[in-house]
Parts: C-alpha cells; sequence; structure tokens
C-alpha cells in the first residue's frame, strides 16, 4: 500500500464527493425503478420536509423527545457519576458491586422495554427512564476507569510536599477526572439516544413512534425519510457536541 | 485499598444476588407490589424452567436465531469485504474512515421504520436491521487490522524479498487476523441486540415479539419467564463469541 | 584475512527529507562515503538521529538516497536485494503467529529458497544461535535475547554474504549484551560473512567491529573510522584489556562534542545552541 506524494485532492473533498455521488445515483435508480410506495427519491424526501415541519403535532413530538434525550441525559450524567464515584474511589464497595452493574450493563434491554411501558406509560417517562437506564451504565464504567487511572506517585508527590485531604481533591483528583467525565458524557449521549428512540418507536400509539407507524403503513416513504432525517440530524448534533466538548477539554491529556 | 481474597469476594457478590432475590420475594407478597408489574419470583423462574424444558418456545426462537444468523452473514462477508477493498489504499483510507466512522454515530434504530416500510413486518426487515448495524463495527476493524500493520513486518518481509502475493497472506492476514476477529465478535452480538430491538418494535414472530405479547395480555409471570430466556440467551451468545474470538488470538502477541 | 576486496561501495551518499526551502527540511546524511571490505564487521556509531540507521537502509536497499550511490559487488543498489544483504532489526520482527522456526522457514519462502531445502537449513540456523531446543516455540514465550537470536536465525538462513544490523541488541541489559557480542564474533570467524553493525554502545563497538566508522551530529558525515587491529573470534579478555580502553576512550572523544550539540538541538540541555 503506497501514499501518493501528493494527492490528486484532499480526502475531506473526495469524501464530499463520494456522499453526493451516492445521492445522485440514489436520486436516479429511485426515480427509475422504485415502487413510490415503498421507495422515494431524496428530492421527494427534501420537498417533505415542509410538510413535516408545518404540522404542529409532529413538531411537538420531536419537540418532546429532544426534551425526552436531554432529560435522560442529565439524569444519567448525575447519578452515573455519583455512583461511579461511590464504587469506584472505595476498593471494597468496587469489588463487590462493580461486577453487579457490568452483569446489568450486559444485558439486551430491548426485551425489557415492555415493562418499562408497562410501569411508567405511554408518555415522557417511560422513554426518560428507558434513556437513563441505557446511559447510566457507560458514565458509571468511564468514572471508575477514571478513578482507577489515578496514579499513586502524583498523590504521594502531593501529600509530601504538604496538601492537605481538600487540596488533593481540587488539585489532583478532579481535574484528573475532567477527561474522563467528559469521555462518559459523550458515550452517556449516544446511549441515552439508542434508549429514547428505541422506546419511542416502540410506544406506536403517541409520540414520534405514532408518525413513524403512521407514514409506514400509509405508505408515504417522503414523509417517514423526512422525518428519520430529521431526527438523525438531531442525534447527530448532539453527538458532536458531545465529542467537541470531550475533545476540548481532554487537550492536556496524554493519551 | 485493601482487595479481599477472591473467596470473599464470591461471597459478596453472591450476598448482592441473595439481596436482590430476597427483596423481591419480600416485595411480592400479596398485597405489595402489583403482581402485574411484577410477579413474584416463584411463576417466573416455574416458567422459565417450562421454557427450557419444553419446545413451546422453538418456533420464535428459531425464527429469531434466524434472522440474526443470515444478519450476521451478510455484515460479516460484505463488512470484510468492503474493508478489505478500502484497505488496498492509503487514500482510500482517508476518505472513507472518517465516512464510515461517522455514519457508524447516527442512531441505526432510526433506519428501522424504513425497513418495516420496505421489507414488511416480517423477518426481512429485523435482518435489514441487524446487517445494517453489524456491518460497521466489521468494516471498520477490517480497515484497522489491514491498514495499520505494523510497518516492522512489512519492512522486515520486504527485505527478505516478498512479493505482493506473499507479502497479504503470510504477513498483512495474519496480523490484521485478531483485529477483524474482535470486530466479528462486536458485529455478532450486536446483530443480536439489535434484531431483538426489531422484534420488540414490531414484528410478527421471534423472542422480542413473544415477550411483547405477553406484556400486552399482562402475562406478567410469562412476561418475565421470556425475558429472563431472552437474557440468557445473550449471555450464552457473549460467552461463546468471546470464547471464539479468544481461541482464535491464541499464540499470537 | 587475505583478501582487502572492497564488496561494498558507498559513494557521495546524502538523505534529505522535505524540499530545499522548506523550514521542516532535515538533512540526515550529508556526503558519506564509505567502502566495506568483504569480511570485515564495520562498526557504524553515532548521536541519536545522525542518520546510521538511515545509511544502513540505504545500504540494504530499504530507502533511497537523495543523492549518491551504492554498489554491492559493483552491482548498483536499486531496493532490497535478498540474496545478498540480510536484515536484523531492532525492534522485533519476528511474526508472533509463526513459531521461531517457522519465522525462519517465512523467512527463505520470501527470498525463494525451495520448500525441500527449508526445513534443514532452517534448523541449522537455529542450532548455530543455539536456540535448537526452542525451535516450536512461539515469540512470546521467549526471552528478549533469545527472540533477537532467533531474529539473527532467520537472517543467516537466507544464507547471505552481507548482514546489516541495526542497534539489534540494543533492548536487552548489558549482561545478556556482551554474551550474544561474544557469539557474534565467533559467528563471523566462522562464516568469514561481510557484517555492518550500528549501535550506541562504545564498548559493543570496539568488541566486535575491524572497523568503527564515527558519525557527527546531524546533518551526518563520517568523521572518522578507527581500526581494531584484534583477530576474530574475539576473546572475553579482549573486554577487559588496556587496548579496549584505549579505543574506547577515543571513540568517547570524538563522540562527546558530537551527543552534545545533538542534545542542543533538540533543546535537550542548559547550553546555549
Amino acid at each position: 500500500m503506497t501514499d501518493r506524494k501528493g494527492p490528486i485532492m484532499s480526502p475531506g473533498i473526495a469524501r464530499l464527493l463520494a456522499i453526493i455521488a451516492l445521492l445522485v445515483l440514489w436520486e436516479v435508480m429511485a426515480r427509475l425503478y422504485a415502487d413510490p410506495l415503498f421507495l422515494c427519491p431524496p428530492s421527494q424526501a427534501i420537498a417533505a420536509l415542509p410538510h413535516i415541519f408545518s404540522d404542529p403535532k409532529i413538531v411537538n413530538a420531536i419537540r418532546v423527545t429532544i426534551y425526552e434525550v436531554i432529560t435522560a441525559f442529565i439524569i444519567s450524567v448525575a447519578v452515573g457519576m455519583t455512583i461511579g464515584l461511590a464504587v469506584g474511589l472505595q476498593g471494597f464497595t468496587k469489588q463487590a458491586i462493580l461486577p453487579v452493574i457490568l452483569l446489568l450493563y450486559a444485558t439486551p434491554q430491548a426485551t425489557i422495554l415492555p415493562l418499562f411501558v408497562l410501569s411508567f406509560g405511554i408518555g415522557p417517562a417511560a422513554k426518560i427512564a428507558f434513556g437513563v437506564s441505557h446511559g447510566i451504565f457507560p458514565v458509571i464504567v468511564t468514572t471508575v476507569a477514571g478513578v482507577q487511572n489515578l496514579r499513586a506517585p502524583l498523590l504521594t508527590a502531593a501529600r509530601s510536599m504538604g496538601a492537605s485531604k481538600i487540596q488533593v481533591f481540587t488539585s489532583i483528583v478532579f481535574p484528573h477526572m475532567i477527561p474522563s467525565f467528559f469521555t462518559g458524557m459523550r458515550l452517556g449521549m449516544t446511549a441515552v439516544l439508542l434508549g429514547v428512540l428505541l422506546a419511542e418507536l416502540y410506544v406506536s400509539t403517541a409520540g414520534i413512534g405514532f408518525y413513524t407507524r403512521l407514514f409506514a403503513e400509509s405508505f408515504s416513504p417522503p414523509d417517514l425519510f423526512a422525518l428519520i432525517a430529521v431526527l438523525a440530524t438531531i442525534a447527530v448534533t448532539l453527538n458532536e457536541l458531545c465529542r467537541t466538548a470531550e475533545r476540548r477539554f481532554s487537550r492536556w491529556h496524554a493519551s | 485499598m485493601k482487595s479481599g481474597s477472591r473467596l470473599a469476594q464470591r461471597l459478596i457478590q453472591l450476598g448482592v444476588l441473595l439481596v436482590i432475590l430476597g427483596a423481591w420475594y419480600w416485595g411480592t407478597l400479596p398485597g405489595r407490589i402489583n403482581p402485574l408489574l411484577l410477579p413474584p419470583p416463584a411463576p417466573v423462574f416455574r416458567n422459565f424452567w417450562v421454557l427450557l424444558t419444553t419446545s413451546s418456545i422453538w418456533p420464535d426462537l428459531f425464527v429469531t436465531v434466524r434472522e440474526w444468523v443470515t444478519a450476521f452473514l451478510i455484515a460479516a462477508v460484505s463488512g470484510c469485504s468492503l474493508g478489505y477493498i478500502i484497505s488496498r489504499s492509503g487514500y482510500a483510507v482517508k476518505v472513507f474512515d472518517p465516512l464510515l466512522a461517522g455514519l457508524y454515530s447516527i442512531p441505526a434504530i432510526l433506519l428501522f421504520p424504513l425497513y418495516l416500510l420496505f421489507f414488511g413486518l416480517g423477518p426481512g426487515s429485523k435482518i435489514a436491521i441487524g446487517t445494517t448495524i453489524a456491518f460497521f463495527p466489521i468494516v471498520l476493524n477490517t480497515i484497522a487490522g489491514l491498514a495499520y500493520v505494523d510497518k516492522a513486518y512489512i519492512t522486515a518481509a520486504k527485505s527478505m524479498g516478498a512479493n505482493n502475493l506473499q507479502m497479504f497472506w503470510s504477513v498483512m492476514m495474519p496480523a490484521a487476523f485478531p483485529i477483524v476477529l474482535t470486530g466479528l465478535r462486536l458485529g455478532c452480538i450486536i446483530a443480536f441486540l439489535a434484531i431483538l430491538g426489531g422484534e420488540t418494535i414490531s414484528s410478527l414472530a421471534g423472542l422480542g415479539h413473544r415477550i411483547v405479547s405477553l406484556a400486552e395480555n399482562m402475562e406478567s409471570a410469562q412476561m418475565f419467564g421470556n425475558i429472563l430466556f431472552a437474557i440468557a440467551m445473550a449471555f450464552i451468545i457473549n460467552g461463546v463469541v468471546s470464547f471464539v474470538e479468544a481461541r482464535g488470538k491464541r499464540g499470537m502477541q | 584475512m587475505s583478501r582487502a576486496e572492497t564488496v561494498i561501495r558507498v559513494e557521495g551518499v546524502s538523505q534529505a527529507f522535505g524540499a530545499p526551502g522548506d523550514p521542516r527540511r532535515v538533512v540526515a546524511l550529508e556526503s558519506a562515503s564509505l567502502d566495506i571490505t568483504r569480511g570485515e564487521l564495520l562498526c557504524l556509531i553515532g548521536p541519536s538521529g545522525c542518520g546510521k540507521s538511515t545509511l544502513l537502509n540505504i545500504i540494504g536497499g530499504l530507502a533511497a538516497p537523495s543523492t549518491g550511490t551504492v554498489t554491492i559487488d559493483g552491482q548498483p543498489v536499486r531496493g532490497p536485494s535478498p540474496q545478498k544483504v540480510a536484515f536484523v532489526f531492532q525492534e522485533n520482527t519476528l511474526f508472533p503467529w509463526r513459531t521461531i522456526i517457522d519465522n525462519v522457514k517465512l523467512g527463505m519462502a520470501f527470498q525463494g529458497v525451495a520448500k525441500s531445502e527449508r526445513d534443514e537449513r532452517a534448523f541449522e540456523s537455529l542450532k548455530a544461535v543455539g536456540l535448537a531446543d526452542f525451535t516450536n516455540h512461539y515469540p512470546s514465550q521467549l526471552s528478549g535475547g533469545m527472540k533477537q537470536r532467533a531474529q539473527l536465525a532467520r537472517a543467516l538462513g537466507l544464507q547471505t554474504e552481507i548482514l546489516l544490523m541495526d542497534e539489534p541488541f540494543a533492548a536487552l541489559d548489558e549482561q545478556t549484551r556482551m554474551v550474544l557480542g561474544e557469539d557474534l564474533s565467533v559467528l563471523l570467524a566462522r562464516t568469514g560473512k561481510t557484517i555492518i553493525f550500528v549501535t550506541h554502545s562504545l564498548v559493543e563497538a570496539v568488541f566486535l567491529a575491524d572497523r568503527v566508522a564515527v558519525l557527527t551530529a546531524r546533518p551526518g558525515k563520517i568523521k572518522k573510522i578507527i581500526h581494531v587491529e584484534e583477530g576474530h573470534p574475539r576473546k572475553s579478555s579482549f573486554m577487559t584489556s588496556p587496548k579496549l580502553t584505549a579505543l574506547r576512550n577515543e571513540l568517547y572523544a570524538l563522540l562527546h562534542d558530537e551527543i552534545r550539540k545533538t542534545m542542543s538541538q533538540r533543546g535537550e540541555t542548559s547550553e546555549g545552541a
């Protein structure tokens, strides 16, 4: 595998062209071959966007979804970090409870989704709860890992210079935890998105799930594509925000 | 931080499990938690036992397993092939690797309604979502494995006169194998989870569908029994796949 | 040593990275010229970044010089020459997914040795480096010294006339280095190969070499070539002899300023540039 000396065009531009080429291909193939009941070209999907946004009920469903994601995210991070610190800092609890947490982390949560809806109903509560159920685990695990990585020599050096316990916490432990905090946030956001969206799609009598089912059952691919595109954009934006925050605040981290 | 002996750890974990079981039993005694929300442990385990010992779950189990295996195979073949093709050129890696990584960050479950529209409520939409989600770790790991072989091995082989074919089969493939295997393990497990998710949202058969039907019919004890079964299955799959991965990596640094 | 025949000729070799005028341009080697005699062991020594590994790679055809030529037996070097040149690298380049005897056989497969010959040659090579009992071990099961022996065996299995070794013992502890150095000297006496050996260690250079080429700090030039008049195989008594100490001191005097210069180039000392 050789690298060209002086590429023909920058990879970023090549990537853009590749995406455009794929969209054009999709457009052409859809127009020529697709049954309009099942597939539509991207141009029609884009054209359906105003239709989506003009319906206040749909807009509200989207707004509620965003609210659910953000709420679940905040709860996941707050509770997750607390549990993570409590478990990680104390060796005893760590060895006892961490395996149980990891066990819960590994369960296929889709199987208990009906339970959540049975318990919390079809409103935002179930979705927030399911989102928290997804998001809390990566936050706990990264927090525990962050605490574990605290190198003993740093603490010894500080103590030898006469630092009090509070000073050790504020000037060593706390700044040290920042990168893992932001990593946990990023992973937590991805997990919360998955949980909330899964719950929303499951509940087909209200919210986003109602409209995805409606558009699917009434065979309106442009509306369905448009709605999904909007949700995907929101999800990517939220993910990117967390990723950027992580990058910015972890600059001093060697890894 | 003192760490107790292994035995003490195991005892603590057993203790925690017993506490949870105890709380479950105590919480579901008559007059406490609504048995529709949380049935007592005895009927749940009885149902679980029925599932294990009779063939009642087999038709749905077969549907889920068939969807899962199909999805994984399609994802594995397409992921490894595309990963191989892209890894042939450093430029292609620079162009497509970030693109694929970016696509991976979109919650793919959003595509499921589209698949429902296109493939209907049957296994097709489940296989489609399983393939889509499993594809990404496989293709990304294949690229990573093949494109980033330790330069030291390539230099050594070149100095000994290896031709392109020898370089690929005797150096790059074995070097990439552990990473590719990890991608396949991730893809395998993720495919199963994605299919369970799809079945839960909308399906006509399968493990997820069973659980949803039982929920809708308020058959809580049976639902919990089935949930236990699905969780047990997920753990077994995880264990087996991880074991295969570890065996595959045996003998390599 | 009866023949003073030149087997490798290095003429005016320079190596630069980056275009002229580019502020990040690095000149690794400047106009290095060297004649290497058949059957000698030549050491290249110099401070970090002086281009000694670059020079070795150029001689072995793994890199092309910016200017100048290298000829082996009169033929210009245009790429790897597996029939004539075998490498031993500093880092572990044994393939971890194969046993060491399979590693040796794979090297021969790359070179083009017939399948029927490989088994026996591989075993003989491993025997020559003292690893006859470990042929079916994986590299991860071996110590650092044994891994380097196995690399040497792989190189020997190619039965080339020339051996290029790039700090092969650098990752090993001093005691292992001494033993392996003595073994290398014995091997040289027995096989009459031409060996170019890059090292950081002054004592190692004097102990092993017939000649030591000292390179300057970047851009690397050949500062001086020191001769070591002592027959192979070198005895362990040579290690503690006054002759070696005198030569070592001479090397130190030559290198000391170059090392300081290199470190100040990198901003590593408290002295000014």
